[in-house]
């Protein structure tokens, strides 16, 4: 028995060290890539790209990893990066959600992008991800597309409860209007409730990207975007009153808590959905003209919405970021850009791939994603090594609040959390 | 003395060598691991910092531990000297928050619960309120799932140690969630838990006509039960195999002198099952306790400890702070804690059952 | 309800009273409601879960509508197992898991109870140390140590000269091969064979570690079997340290593969696929082996 089990162990032991063992030209330059997942449509251009890249030329290689992740930065790939962080393990080329980047750079894995870029390059940037791939002056991460938060609708249904459809973010919808419409649409005997909020993501990235522009939009904000302090405004009368109506909606039925997947506003459960740009395609495919995108509402104090997405990065651990760098000129190719936000609906990244875009070019079917962050009304997340403490102080007072938490304690705890955070890392000093 | 000899002197140098190899496992993956959290839980060392980490003293475990309760005096109006009323007739009073952040001494403080007794308005204030509810939480799982989880199994292994047809068949199906992984129980049941369209409460909602549809996860006042439902549920089968064992292992003897004795089924359950089950017992009871303390996976993929911190646990604030916020020293010093307190446990536990073992 | 209602009503039964005889069948069917009532209970999540998995996405919700529809697979579907097939490599998560049990068992069945043999069975200096030492270590929980173990293992070196053993498959393994608990079931079956047999091989001139080997090791089967089932549904459902200690998907296990898969693009039938391919086939092992199982688990002492 002992016999046979040392002998299978041996021999175990031997095929693991055979099976990763790959076969290599003798001068080419292999790269790996980490991706976060994404949708399966997403998810499977991406990998095509990667393709397209490793066939067009002999010099580089490289490897696309799909690490555990979410549609959204989910723990799964925060952990991941960060154990890797750790071990001196970081892949080249690193895939990450906008926000996470200042963390990453004040910590030292991120490669400045700044003597790469071309001005011609940089000035053909959407703005707004120059702005989200800022850190202490220098640029780290530059993404294919910026992310769109918006507002769909099916035009029969809205039509249905004759309410004013407003077709540009001049004429959003205001605050009083909207409850209006989710009150007419709860009403309706066609659908089980108002909207889908995407609760289905869970407690995490996407509360923060979705709902502070509705704190934002009453008022508030999550933090002093100058001294980085919660205090007073993300506890402030402002965010509790944004967060009283957050919770309203699913007091009164409009929104379910748990949905059990992306699909009820396809399946008809969902009057209208509040979502990102990545579920825009499927909602066309599954209702054509009938699906429309709406400007997000204008809550009072200002306009606000979500901006941000995933960006490709140069880490540190890398040996030849001058090849990553040419895999990451190819990723910024209008041609690539393009051929991925047909996929997942973002706003392309570059102003000449903008222009060629049918969907968001003048009068395209998602332009109003792009007057959102053309506007202004588009607000970065915070822009703080700290970010990673700010959003789950957010989103977990979100998630107490709408199960039931006090909401100015809940509050008052993640404003707590935060300024706790900032001292616990002296101030988050810039390192130089 | 023959055995001295038996091995011509080899015998010191082969019991070295043949313990050598789990001696060094235990050493590098055991002792040192639990002597550096040690090291650490004294320190700010954090996973990812461009930050040097500096010696903190007991500060990680005061920031564990604080705890204060203040006593809140209503607000007094100037003009009537007398404490301000609200319109439903309650007294007024002032903001904890102002109190605790007006106060050096509360500094690094927070309002964890607030309770009305012996006629004034008592506040229980912590540094870190999540850790405290994680032990209260850790230890109401133990408590329902030791006597719980237990009683199932007992009552399982009676059913099926009985010669009845099928007995066998049963037996598996109560054992089969044993083998599945805790992690991909806690997916399923996640979707059977869903309060709107899950499996779960479709089939309340059948029975009770719709007067019966708990939120589960989704409720702080259902989510821990929620876990504890998955939890027994999962791993009742395996005390219950082992129950059976500690039943067939019982001589039919005593049965049958029972019976000669006149002694009915519950008299024979009572005088000879039980007494002779202790053991048994005994193994159950340490071991499904020393389980129960590390409760992790279910909250972490059901749960991630909320809503409102009623499911988060030890372990799993452990790794929340040391390893998701990268607090190596804070997440060291929750594990020592951790350590101390099951050793704790174990150690009395064994005191006190094995002290009447000895009986037998 | 008692072990011995059947002995009880053999007993009666034979005498003829037929009152009796309306007794055992009253209790007769009270047992089995209750058996039966537990079956479906215990059943039900993985009917539920392997029914659904064979089914179209949007029908498995219709399903739920009707509860009884729910666990019958009216439109059959492999669609969403070629998904799982095509969305991560299951191929490798299971390679990954099956590797990484049977490596660490193996290793540790001979590991633990080489050293519970000296424990138990020889005579040396140091011994009442290592013992106490060893049941000391039984105590600590794994998850008392993982953070430290992780800053730990990411420090040692390994046999190809590089630094770390982050995301790999022996930081899975070698961790757990030597186990403290494992050393004392061993110790307490080793220490109740009777020593007569060890003096028969000494005669005949046999070392330390022939008399484990021939005389020890063949007349302990049931502690062999019972340690290797409880440490392979231990680290078969292991969870907490791959989570930390893998990333990519080359070293993932399937624990940690199917709830990052749960974490992107939710498609609850291609997770219930996901999870029925993880659970059939131990759950087809288990019944291969469980009447075994049971005896091993009588045997080793196991219930104290």
């Amino acid at each position: 028995m002992k016999h046979k089990a040392l002998s299978i162990f041996v021999l175990l032991l031997a095929l693991a060290t055979l099976m990763p063992a790959g076969i290599l030209a003798q001068d080419m330059v292999e790269l790996e890539l980490w991706y976060h997942g994404g949708t399966q449509e997403e998810n499977d251009e991406t990998r095509a790209q990667v393709d397209r890249f490793n066939a067009m030329q002999d010099a580089i290689q490289v490897n696309f990893v799909e690490l555990a992740g979410s549609l959204v930065a989910g723990t799964g790939y925060n952990d991941a990066v960060n154990a890797a962080a750790v071990a001196g393990d970081l892949p080249c080329i690193l895939d990450l959600d906008g926000p996470n980047l200042y963390n990453y750079a004040w910590a030292g894995f991120l490669a400045p992008l700044d003597d790469y870029m071309s001005d011609e390059l940089r000035a053909d940037i959407l703005p707004s991800l120059i702005d989200q791939g800022l850190y202490n002056g220098k640029i780290y991460a530059m993404g294919q597309y910026d992310s769109g938060l918006a507002l769909v609708g099916r035009v029969s249904l809205l039509e249905e409860v004759g309410l004013r459809i407003p077709t540009s973010i001049d004429d959003a919808w205001t605050l009083d209007e909207f409850n209006d419409v989710l009150a007419s649409l709860q009403a309706l005997d066609s659908v089980e409730y108002a909207i889908d909020l995407k609760m289905n993501y869970g407690a995490g990235e996407w509360y923060t990207y979705a709902f502070s522009p509705v704190v934002q939009g009453f008022g508030g904000d999550l933090i002093d975007r100058e001294t980085l302090s919660a205090e007073g405004l993300l506890n402030g009368p402002e965010a509790v009153a944004a967060m009283e109506w957050i919770k309203s909606l699913f007091d009164n039925g409009y929104a379910t808590l748990t949905p059990p997947d992306d699909n009820e506003f396809i399946n008809g459960n969902a009057a209208m959905g509040f979502l990102g740009h990545w579920m825009a395609t499927g909602y066309y495919e599954a209702f054509g003209d009938d699906m429309i995108v709406l400007p997000v509402v204008n809550f009072g104090a200002r306009q606000a919405t979500g901006m941000g997405s995933w960006a490709w990065s140069i880490t540190t651990q890398c040996d030849n970021p001058d090849a990553a760098w040419a895999f990451m000129e190819f990723m910024l190719t209008p041609e690539e850009i393009l051929s991925i936000t047909d996929v997942n609906a973002a706003v392309p990244g570059r102003l000449s791939a903008l222009a060629m875009s049918e969907l968001f070019g003048e009068g395209g079917r998602m332009n109003i994603f792009v007057q959102q962050l053309e506007s202004g009304i588009a607000i970065p997340r915070p822009i703080t090594p700290g970010y990673p403490a700010v959003t789950s102080a957010f989103f977990t007072a979100m998630d107490n609040i709408i199960k039931g938490g006090d909401i100015q304690a809940e509050l008052d705890a993640a404003v707590d959390k935060i300024d706790q955070d900032i001292a616990d890392n002296d101030g988050y000093p810039v390192q130089s | 003395m023959r055995r001295l000899t038996r091995f011509q002197g080899h015998e010191t140098a082969y019991a070295w060598l043949m313990s050598a190899p789990a001696l060094i496992g235990l050493f590098l993956f055991v002792a040192l691991p639990l002597f550096g959290g040690l090291y650490w839980s004294f320190t700010n060392k954090r996973l990812i910092s461009p930050l040097p980490t500096k010696y903190v003293g007991f500060q990680n475990y005061q920031n564990l531990l604080g705890l204060q309760i203040i006593r809140l005096e209503p607000e007094i109006d100037p003009a009537t000297r007398q404490a301000r009323i609200d319109a439903e007739g309650n007294k007024i009073y002032p903001r904890t928050r102002t109190i605790v952040r007006g106060n050096p001494a509360y500094q690094g403080y927070r309002e964890w619960f607030t309770s009305d007794v012996f006629g004034g308005r008592y506040v229980v204030i912590a540094r870190d309120p999540t850790f405290l509810r994680s032990l209260i939480n850790t230890f109401v799982f133990v408590l329902v799932i030791v006597p719980g989880q237990g009683g199932l199994a007992l009552i399982m292994a009676l059913l099926v140690n009985q010669r009845l047809r099928g007995r066998y068949v049963f037996r598996t199906i109560y054992f089969s969630p044993v083998v599945t992984s805790m992690a991909v129980l806690a997916i399923v049941w996640t979707f059977l838990y869903n309060p709107d369209q899950g499996l779960i409460n479709r089939f309340l909602s059948a029975v009770t006509f719709g007067n019966f549809q708990p939120d589960w996860l989704v409720s702080a006042d259902s989510a821990l039960v929620a876990i504890i439902i998955l939890s027994a549920w999962q791993a009742a089968g395996f005390q219950m195999i082992i129950f059976l064992a500690g039943l067939q292992g019982i001589p039919q003897s005593l049965y049958e002198a029972a019976q000669i004795d006149g002694g009915n089924t519950w008299q024979q359950f009572r005088h000879v099952t039980i007494p002779q089950l202790r053991n048994t017992t005994i193994f159950v009871i340490i071991s499904t306790t020393i389980l129960a303390f590390r409760l992790f996976t279910q909250v972490d993929v059901m749960t991630k400890g909320g809503p409102q911190d009623a499911t988060v646990t030890v372990v799993f604030h452990a790794v929340d702070t040391g390893f998701r916020q990268q607090k190596i020293g804070y997440g060291s010093a929750v594990t020592v804690l951790f350590f101390i307190l099951v050793v704790t446990i174990a150690l009395m536990q064994r005191a006190l059952l094995k002290s009447d073992v000895e009986v037998e | 309800m008692s072990a011995n209602i059947a002995g009880e009503i053999d007993y009666r039964a034979r005498r003829g009273q037929s009152r009796r005889r309306l007794r055992r069948f009253l209790i007769l069917v009270i047992d089995y409601s209750i058996m039966i009532g537990l079956a479906m209970f215990f059943l039900f999540p993985i009917v539920f879960m392997v029914v659904s998995s064979f089914k179209p996405e949007k029908l498995i919700f219709d399903d739920l509508k009707t509860i009884a529809w729910a666990f019958i697979p009216r439109e059959v579907t492999l669609e969403n197992f070629t998904s799982v097939f095509r969305r991560v490599p299951f191929g490798r998560f299971m390679f990954n898991s099956t590797f990484i049990v049977l490596a660490t068992v193996s290793a540790g069945l001979l590991v633990n109870s080489m050293i519970a043999f000296a424990l138990a069975r020889l005579r040396w200096k140091g011994k009442t140390a290592v013992l106490s030492l060893v049941i000391a270590l039984s105590i600590v929980p794994l998850d008392a140590i993982v953070v430290p173990l992780l800053v730990l293992v990411n420090e040692f070196p390994w046999i190809d000269g590089s630094i770390g053993w982050l995301d790999t498959l022996h930081v899975q393994i070698i961790p757990f091969v030597a186990d403290a608990f494992s050393i004392f079931l061993f110790y307490q079956f080793f220490i109740g064979i009777p020593r007569d047999f060890d003096e028969a091989a000494t005669i005949d001139g046999g070392s330390p570690f022939a008399v484990y080997r021939r005389i020890v090791v063949p007349l302990s089967r049931p502690v062999f079997a019972t340690v290797a089932i409880l440490q392979a549904l231990f680290l078969w459902s292991s969870y907490l340290w791959p989570l930390m200690a893998t990333r990519g998907e080359a070293s993932r296990p399937l624990t940690v593969g199917i709830t990052s898969f749960y974490g992107q693009d939710v498609k609850w039938a291609q997770i219930l696929a996901f999870a029925s391919m993880i659970t059939i086939p131990v759950l087809i092992l288990f019944l291969l082996f469980q009447k075994w199982f049971v005896q091993s688990v009588a045997a080793t002492g196991l219930k104290g």
